[in-house]
């Protein structure tokens, strides 16, 4: 029997698919299916801004509530993505303030926003509540002013870790007394010291707020006004965690923290006093999340503190916590999901902690639902990632960063490509992975071979040729992205899998060994490729055709080219 | 007390107090009828809708957990007996059943492949094999998330 469902209950139904993955599969069902989904799908995700335009979606989307950007790729991180090189988010503004006026939500990773664009956003949207700008640059405070003062409902403005010109914190002063809607404020990322009161009087008139995130400028002797008006947080970022010692001050605070029976996640910590730690010692049982990748605290106190976060999922921190202070939390945390080691001197000549292999061998030992590393350490061993691999078969994100390029296991001075080839190998959930240390093209035959649901994967300075490139191209059937620098990958191995790339997100290489004349061959082969060629050196054609590009960025378009690069980016129609 | 009569030409005789849950039954009772012919719905689908209201009409504090209990149960059928559900209950106007309905139904729907989707629906493909490709790379190029997409990073 064909069921052939009044238009409106069908759009009932597909109002409680969430996915992009489900609502795709419907939109391809049959050809009233596709009309009906697409004027009911409110949420949208794009993976790389220029994979599309505003034109295209707005066409095939007309009644979109919420939208999710990113833009520059990943390596940007390290600044390895020139100034200006593009992921401008005011073409898709402009765009949606004509069609989408109704608008609720804008989540941008990695994008360019402008003051423009953010006056824009807050004159347009008459029912704005949500913007999340998450490592973006390219606005000042004045923009955030426009937000705090024409967003009526605004519920949730997070900054992340985005890079605000900041002129002053006057622009927090501009929430009108009747703005009594936040859940989320994320400020940490700013500089200025935002006025107190305004910040003190918002907290207490917003009711539903349970996520505060407040920046280092807020002194630690302010943090129980705030806490005391909005006990119900569930997560709370402070500032500057130190002060003169004293006794009020401690008490105060430690009787303020103990009034947030809700609290799950803390995060900020810049500037640890040991002594004021204890202050957070009766929350610490109830938490989930603790982000410490500030805090330059140390042993005895860091570790004492985290031990007592039985509960805890989530732990950032930097390597100040050594080796001991992960044994510990091996042993107390069981319920750990994922851990990030951060390095507190990378540029360091010679180890400043004791962090080593040893200290994630013990995390992945003492915490069975460990499923999330990302690490960053002196020296490894093939053996200890044998045995990771083996404790851990359930890893979904393994990031190892040796901190010192091509570093060998320093037992057996070879390389590392058993090691990983364990992970890869046991791990057989795994879905993104970062490799560091000596590795020879071995590594990524292991890759190729084992790692089938592998979507992302970072390389540096690893590999002999272009076999190794090509046993990750042509083996990984799940690759979504791939970002490689500094290894000696060439033409032979990226033409020859030119029909891969149109099945992944994008492709990244930089310091490698690709030609110009290569670049041109598969801009030409692949005309649905955008192939961007990123060299600051001046026009390629000043070059043989044979130098190695600086930069390579390679990425699948349903848009074709774009049109705003810059001089130093040549696409397609210049190829 | 007011009759109906399903597409089988079977008659149920139900109090007023409760048929009223249904907008459609509602307003022909407004306008003075007391038999109302329901060609759309057959017998079976009739009784369970039945089923449904008798438990829904009364909602006293004391009975919420019982009645949310039913609810679990009651959508506890297979595919066709819900699209039969979900149809009664449009043209009844029965929006509380119909609140359930719906993410069950898209609950038979997630995670499938559009293949499956069209099969559990009997429906038949009427895309071109171009326009099927061309809509699958703008939702795979322009709209596909990773697995683990949205996490930090």
């Amino acid at each position: 029997m064909a069921y052939s469902f009044p238009e409106e209950v069908l759009e009932h139904v597909f109002s409680f698919l969430s996915s992009d993955k489900d609502r795709n599969a419907v939109s391809l069902v049959c050809k009233s299916w596709y009309e009906i989904e697409r004027w009911c799908r409110r949420k949208i995700f794009i993976g790389n801004c220029y994979a599309v335009n505003p034109r295209i979606m707005i066409r095939r989307f007309p009644e979109v509530r919420s939208i999710e950007l990113k833009g520059k790729p990943h390596f940007a991180d390290f600044n390895l993505v020139p100034e200006g090189w593009g992921a401008y988010v005011y073409p898709w503004i402009l765009a949606m303030s004509k069609s989408y006026p109704l608008l609720e939500e804008i989540k941008l990773k990695r994008m360019v926003i402008t003051d423009e664009s953010l006056e824009l956003i807050a004159k347009s949207f008459k029912n704005f509540k949500v913007l999340v700008l998450s490592s973006c640059d390219g606005f000042t405070t004045d923009g955030l002013a426009a937000i705090a003062a024409n967003c009526r409902n605004l519920r949730e403005l997070d900054l992340g870790e985005s890079e605000v010109e900041d002129l002053s914190g006057h622009w927090l002063s501009h929430f009108p007394d009747s703005c009594t809607s936040l859940v989320s404020l994320n400020i940490a990322c700013l500089v200025s010291e935002v006025s107190f009161l305004a910040l003190e009087r918002l907290v207490a008139r917003s009711p539903n707020l349970r996520t505060l995130r407040i920046n280092r400028a807020v002194p630690l002797e302010k943090l129980p006004y705030l806490l005391r008006r909005t006990s119900q947080l569930v997560e709370f970022g402070t500032g500057a965690y130190s002060a003169d010692v004293r006794s009020d001050y401690f008490s105060n605070l430690t009787e303020a923290f103990s009034g947030c029976k809700q609290l799950k996640c803390l995060s900020g910590f810049w500037d640890v006093v040991p002594a004021y730690l204890p202050a957070i010692y009766p929350v610490c049982s109830r938490l989930t999340s603790l982000n410490l990748s500030y805090a330059t605290c140390q042993n005895p106190e860091l570790g004492k503190l985290i031990s007592q976060c039985h509960n805890l999922q989530r732990l950032w921190v930097l390597d100040y916590i050594e080796d001991f202070g992960l044994e510990e939390l091996a042993a107390n945390c069981k319920d750990l999901q994922e851990l990030r080691v951060f390095p507190s001197d990378p540029f360091a000549a010679e180890p400043n902690v004791t962090l080593t292999e040893q200290g994630l061998v013990a995390v992945s030992d003492g915490c069975p639902k460990l499923q999330s590393v990302l690490y960053f350490c002196r020296q490894m061993t093939n053996a200890a990632l044998f045995t990771i691999a083996r404790n851990r078969p359930n890893m979904i994100r393994f990031r190892l960063c040796i901190i010192e390029p091509r570093t060998p296991d320093y037992l057996t001075l070879g390389p590392l490509d058993a090691g990983f080839g364990a992970i890869v190998e046991n791990c057989k959930e795994l879905r993104r992975l970062s490799l560091s240390g000596l590795l020879t093209d071995r590594v990524f035959e292991y890759i190729g071979t084992h790692a089938k649901k592998l979507e992302m994967l970072s390389i540096a300075f690893a590999g002999d040729s272009d076999l190794g490139l090509h046993h990750v191209l042509s083996g990984c059937e799940s690759l979504r992205k791939l970002e490689i620098r500094d290894c000696p990958f060439g033409d032979k191995a990226l033409l020859s899998n030119a029909a891969k790339l149109e099945t992944m997100r994008s492709l990244w290489m930089s310091s490698c060994s690709i030609s110009f004349e290569a670049c041109k061959m598969l801009a030409q082969k692949m005309p649905r490729l955008n192939v961007e060629v990123i060299d600051e050196r001046g026009p390629p054609d000043t070059r043989p055709e044979s130098c190695p590009v600086e930069k390579l960025y390679i990425y699948r378009s349903v848009a074709g080219r774009r049109f705003d690069t810059p001089g130093y980016v040549w696409v397609k129609k210049q190829l | 007390m007011i009759t109906l009569q399903s597409s089988d030409k079977d008659v149920f005789e139900i109090e007023q107090s409760i048929l009223i849950q249904s907008g459609t039954i509602k307003n022909m009772v407004e306008d003075d009828f007391t038999f109302i012919p329901l060609p759309s719905v057959d017998t079976e689908t009739l009784i369970k809708i039945i089923e449904y209201m008798k438990k829904h009409a009364d909602k006293t504090d004391s009975k919420e957990k019982n009645i949310k209990e039913f609810d679990k149960d009651f959508m506890k059928k297979t595919l066709n007996e819900l699209f039969a559900l979900v149809f009664a209950a449009n043209y009844l106007h029965i929006s509380s059943l119909l609140e359930l309905l719906y993410p069950s139904i898209a609950d038979r729907i997630k995670d499938k492949i559009t293949e499956a989707i069209r099969q559990i629906f009997s429906i038949r493909c009427d895309f071109t094999p171009e326009e099927e490709r061309r809509i699958i790379m703008d939702n795979k190029w322009a709209h596909e998330g990773t697995e683990i997409e949205g996490t930090l990073d």
